[in-house]
């Protein structure tokens, strides 16, 4: 159809006019839509953060990790013994790896300087293969260390012990608590990944042989036990067959066992409580803010009634007319709908940074804010325009 | 698309308004005969169906009963897209309060009854300054109205009503809001482009002298519209009120 892109671009100009001379009307518009569009961009953006965050969980450690916790009021003081943590792996086909942990917490003094403080988790070799933990000198503890007082030390740790001056630290002998203890190994820095059944704070920690663990321990009890399931195997399977096997060797145990998955589907419902609340927040804003255009829009065919009926009788069609004014308030919600990806980008940062999660912009959410913002503009639009349409140009020329 | 050329029928046409439970005959059986190229003035009391006419005959309102028609075609039962696209291709309306819209320059009013028939804005705003440069505004094109005087804004409002090289010029007291001296040169333009360009101009008036530069001259009363004598107006323009 000819001719319609310069009437268009000819609306679009002359919306843009008369909007940027009502600019008080135009700005109180705008913070409606720009607060409902915020809420769509941080809505979009979150689920989209989760998805990723979910996604690169699955990629650092699998979605087989499985974390058996004895219940705090169980009726077996001793815990899981560490013959049955170990047996584990032996008597249930389902699980390939499993690591328990006995945790304790301690000053660490390296030539009589403290150079930190924090967990001393008594593990075995498993529990390094199982969170993805790796070294930048030495070995990890062992079964096969026994009792022995061997550690391997978080980067952190390895750092303090550094600017003391020591050159090589495997070797070296650290003091945890009272005890002296002999360094095997570093690990390399270990970002923390928030949504892990196990918190492991490896850079921070020292690692030392499980059966050493005992004696640096408050509570010597197996803290935990994390295990993962052989591949091809449904986690469900696998925690059934886990919980058999304890009711087998220790019927008293109460277990709580949680999965990676679970967690994951936990994070989700969590993320889709935060995208029910924002969206609510969202579509309530939007309806004011697309009220508030509404009227906006309403005052301005009024005020413009006498340029409506000047326009027709020039040869305007009511449809042009209608475009004129849909364009307007379409290009008004735009420009909310733009200040508030901003918006809601920034809101979106902050959760993230307090939350811990990475922060990325999606297009999805852009597209989506946009999307949005033209949708109301229509929408709210469409009675006014179809209100200037359908002036009488006879009146509006007669009126003074 | 053949060339408007001009020529109108009003055949016995009547229009009524209810307002309530009262109907009011506003013209009552008008006829009405312009050939093309014609220079018509119209004069009448206030009420009497003046304005009315005019609408109707610039495709803003529709008759009631009776026929319209336009170069040969009937256009009483058009829906309003085609008589706002005919209004659009057809008539050039100049009206007494000029009706420029006050946020568009000289120019750009010029373009509004090419934008609505899809002509590009760079097209369009060529044609408009040529036809500002012909009714004499050739300087003051990127002006906006309310830097022009009334003779100026009269002079775009023609300029407007020609861009789009309509077939009938209808203006309705074009020169009441100006002096006389404007007034007069106001006529001198619209009396020069019917000649030249053959377009048909219709005017309604109240001044006699703006009456008597017309080759036809009719009245309208009571809702019923008749042709005076070719013969040099006298008493009949001169005892039309002056409206305030």
């Amino acid at each position: 159809m000819p001719g319609i892109l310069p009437i268009l671009g000819a609306n679009a100009r002359q919306a843009v006019d008369s909007l940027a001379r009502a600019r008080l009307r135009t700005a109180l518009g705008l913070v409606g839509i720009m607060i409902g569009i915020s809420s769509v961009i941080a809505m979009v953006s979150l689920g989209e953060i989760a998805k990723e965050q979910a996604r690169r969980q699955f990629e650092a450690l699998g979605t087989d990790v499985l974390l058996v916790r004895t219940v705090a009021a169980s009726a077996a003081p001793q815990g899981i013994s560490l013959a049955d943590a170990i047996g584990l792996v032996e008597a249930v086909p389902a699980v390939a790896e499993a690591a328990p942990r006995i945790l304790g917490h301690g000053e660490f003094r390296h030539a009589g300087r403290k150079v930190g403080q924090g967990r001393v988790q008594g593990v075995t070799a498993a529990f390094a293969s199982i969170n993805r933990m790796s070294l930048q000198a030495g070995r990890f503890v062992s079964l096969l260390d026994a009792d022995r007082h061997f550690c391997v030390v978080g980067a952190t740790v390895a750092d303090a012990m550094r600017q003391g001056g020591s050159g090589r630290i495997v070797g070296e002998t650290l003091e945890i608590g009272d005890i002296l203890f002999t360094v095997v190994g570093v690990l390399d820095p270990r970002p923390e990944s928030y949504a892990l059944p196990v918190q492991v704070e490896a850079d921070e920690s020292v690692f030392v042989p499980i059966g050493a663990a005992g004696r640096i321990a408050d509570n010597p009890a197996i803290e935990l036990a994390v295990a993962r399931s052989s591949a091809g195997v449904d986690y469900r399977a696998a925690v059934a067959d886990i919980r058999s096997w304890f009711r087998r060797r220790a019927p008293d145990l109460q277990l709580d066992i949680i999965t990676a998955k679970e967690l994951i589907a936990q994070m989700e419902a969590q993320m889709q409580t935060f995208a029910l609340l924002l969206g609510s927040v969202g579509s309530i804003s939007l309806v004011v803010g697309g009220i508030g255009i509404m009227n906006i829009m309403l005052v301005s065919v009024a005020e413009r009634r006498r340029e409506i009926a000047i326009r027709r009788a020039l040869g305007a069609r009511r449809r042009d007319i209608q475009s004129q004014f849909l364009i307007e308030s379409v290009i008004l919600t735009l420009a909310g709908g733009l200040l508030g990806i901003l918006l809601g980008l920034a809101a979106t940062w902050a959760i993230c940074r307090f939350t811990g999660w990475e922060f990325l912009i999606s297009g999805m959410s852009v597209a989506s804010g946009l999307g949005t913002a033209a949708a109301a503009g229509l929408f709210f639009g469409f009675q006014p325009a179809r209100q200037a349409a359908r002036l009488d140009p006879i009146a509006g020329l007669q009126a003074e | 698309m053949t060339a408007p050329r001009g020529a109108l029928r009003l055949i016995d046409v009547r229009k009524s308004y209810r307002v309530g439970p009262v109907t009011t005959e506003v013209l009552r059986g008008v006829d009405l005969e312009i050939g093309a190229g014609d220079l018509v003035s119209i004069m009448g009391p206030s009420g009497s169906g003046k304005t009315t006419l005019m609408n109707i005959v610039g495709l803003l309102d529709r008759p009631s009963t009776g026929r319209h028609v336009l170069d040969g075609r009937d256009v009483s039962g058009l829906g309003d897209d085609a008589l706002s696209r005919l209004r659009n291709a057809h008539v050039g309306f100049v009206f007494q309060a000029f009706h420029l819209l006050p946020r568009l320059t000289a120019a750009e009013n010029v373009c509004v009854p090419l934008v609505y028939r899809g002509t590009g804005r760079r097209e369009a705003l060529g044609r408009a300054r040529a036809i500002l440069e012909r009714v004499g505004m050739g300087e003051r094109v990127a002006h906006r109205p309310d830097q022009l005087s009334g003779g100026q804004k009269q002079r775009v409002a023609i300029a407007r009503a020609l861009v789009g090289m309509p077939a009938l010029l209808l203006a309705d007291e074009p020169t009441g809001a100006l002096d006389t001296d404007t007034a007069d040169e106001t006529m001198g333009l619209l009396l020069e482009l019917n000649a030249e360009q053959g377009v048909t101009v219709l005017i309604i008036t109240h001044d006699p002298v703006v009456a008597r530069r017309c080759t036809r001259r009719m009245r309208i009363e009571g809702g019923q519209l008749h042709e005076e004598d070719p013969r040099p107006p006298g008493s009949a323009g001169s005892t039309a009120p002056r409206r305030a």
